[in-house]
């Protein structure tokens, strides 16, 4: 086989996206050459404290894809308890099971197979609306998230608009 | 660990030397060793350990797993060649229990193919096993080409997502396509020890376990412990990789693809035989597999 199947299989996510494009959010690659490191473009979902943001995002196939997972790594700013401050996006979708460091997660919501492009954007969405407090990436922005919600909401606010400047 | 791995097995009975012989069961099995062996180096009177905070252990234990399973990816085929089963009595020969009852098997038995144990064993022992049959039983093939085209539309009306179901599915059928033009044993085990190819029908074979017990969820519930709900169970259990199979994935796996399985139970149970069971209940076996705790094998039955 020339090309690996994990290339394959993301060429195809890729036309169908650009083809039938899904609401929240678009994609492409990095680099026309390498269809493994893909940007995506997420809508701030509406009626959240990120609506009217746009927020660039990087998305690292390996080469056992689907098999492993992807990482993900936001390029915009983005204040959120499940984003560390360097950008990477910390959800459990994004984890293969047995994977301990995640061990207070629930695993029924590991990585599998089956997941596409669509599908780790969909719960990515999901959770810029609700994030979860019990396992935080960035315990700054969950410390604000529970205790000072004005403050969460200031700095929120401030990457919203900043991500409408870039 | 949901697995009816026994202890007694688990732990290696012989002074092993390096890391790799250490393993004797599949992936599941890897957290345990490493586990035991990082206590053991604690205990050394030469190197006192003290909690050092800056120290993740469940990342170093992770870093260890994942060597141990690229070592065994590097040295194990997925699919192995045709042993004589006389190689599994020399693997025993200081082995009385073992050796004993491998004596038992040699009556019955002519031949073992040893499988990577990745925790996909049963899997690829399974589709390698079952397509070398189909290559002698052309009928047999046809039938589950058949039953392979209609399964797709059944995982989607279960909620699987299309574009990867599809992916997995499509594979597996010219990998079926293929062997009925030009079947031979050795394509098979070129297919089956083709990582891509391989790794995609251990998938597929997984989504139709899932969708077995899901279906079949009333029935299944009672036999899940921990609390889980079937579906719970097939995100956790079957449908990721790497995860070893149960005795429910292989009820659920027989049941929904129709084909006999008869498993040798070869442990420290009691009695001097190895013992069997066939799946489903009552079926003729069509596949004959060798259980060791945490692993699968190949047998071949004589004829």
């Amino acid at each position: 086989m020339c090309e690996p199947q994990s290339a394959l299989l993301l060429r195809k996510q890729l036309a169908e996206l650009n083809k039938n494009p899904v609401e929240g959010f678009s994609a492409g690659l990095i680099d026309d050459n390498d269809i493994f490191k893909w940007e995506v473009l997420i809508i701030g979902p509406p009626d959240t404290l990120y609506e009217g943001g746009f927020f660039k995002a990087h998305l690292i196939f390996p080469r056992e894809y689907p098999l492993r997972p992807p990482k993900m790594k936001f390029i915009t700013d983005i204040w959120h308890p499940n984003i560390e401050k360097n950008g990477d996006v910390c959800i459990s979708i994004l984890h293969e099971p047995g994977d301990d460091k995640w061990g207070y997660e629930k695993a029924s919501e590991r990585w599998l197979p089956v997941h596409t492009v669509e599908t780790i954007l969909i719960s990515v969405i999901s959770m810029l609306a609700d994030p979860n407090d019990e396992s935080p990436a960035n315990v700054d922005a969950a410390k604000d998230w529970r205790e000072d919600y004005n403050i969460f909401k200031k700095k929120v606010a401030r990457c919203v608009r900043r991500s409408q400047e870039e | 660990m949901f697995s009816d791995i026994k202890a007694g097995d688990t732990t290696p009975t012989h002074n092993h030397s390096s890391v790799r012989d250490w393993i004797v069961g599949d992936a599941c099995t890897i957290h345990y060793t490493v586990m035991e062996q990082q206590h053991n180096a604690q205990e050394s009177p030469t190197k006192p350990s003290e909690y050092d905070p800056d120290i993740n252990q469940d990342e170093l234990i992770k870093a260890q797993e994942k060597q141990i399973a690229e070592e065994i990816k590097a040295n194990t085929a997925m699919i192995g060649s045709l042993d004589d089963l006389s190689t599994l009595e020399q693997e025993y020969s200081n082995d009385p229990v073992y050796s004993g009852k491998v004596k038992t098997l040699l009556p019955k038995y002519c031949n073992v193919r040893r499988t990577r144990p990745d925790g996909n064993c049963f899997l690829r022992g399974f589709i390698f096993a079952y397509l070398e049959y189909c290559i002698h039983h052309r009928d047999e093939l046809a039938r589950f080409k058949k039953y392979l085209e209609g399964s797709k539309e059944e995982l989607f009306e279960m909620g699987f997502p299309k574009f990867t179901t599809e992916d997995f599915h499509d594979m597996f059928m010219e990998v079926v396509s293929d062997l009925e033009g030009s079947g031979s044993v050795d394509r098979v085990e070129a297919v089956c020890n083709d990582g891509g190819t391989s790794d995609y029908l251990v998938v597929y074979l997984r989504l139709l376990i899932s969708s077995h017990l899901q279906k079949n969820a009333e029935f299944f519930s009672f036999f899940i412990e921990g609390g889980r709900t079937v579906e719970e169970f097939c995100k956790q259990e079957v449908e990721p990789m790497y995860r070893e199979c149960d005795h429910l994935h292989i009820v659920a796996l027989t049941a929904a693809v129709g084909v006999g399985v008869r498993v040798m139970y070869l442990d420290r149970g009691e009695g001097a035989a190895v013992a069997s069971h066939d799946f489903p209940e009552d079926s003729t076996p069509v596949i004959h597999l060798l259980y060791r705790p945490g692993h699968y094998d190949i047998l071949y039955n004589k004829a």
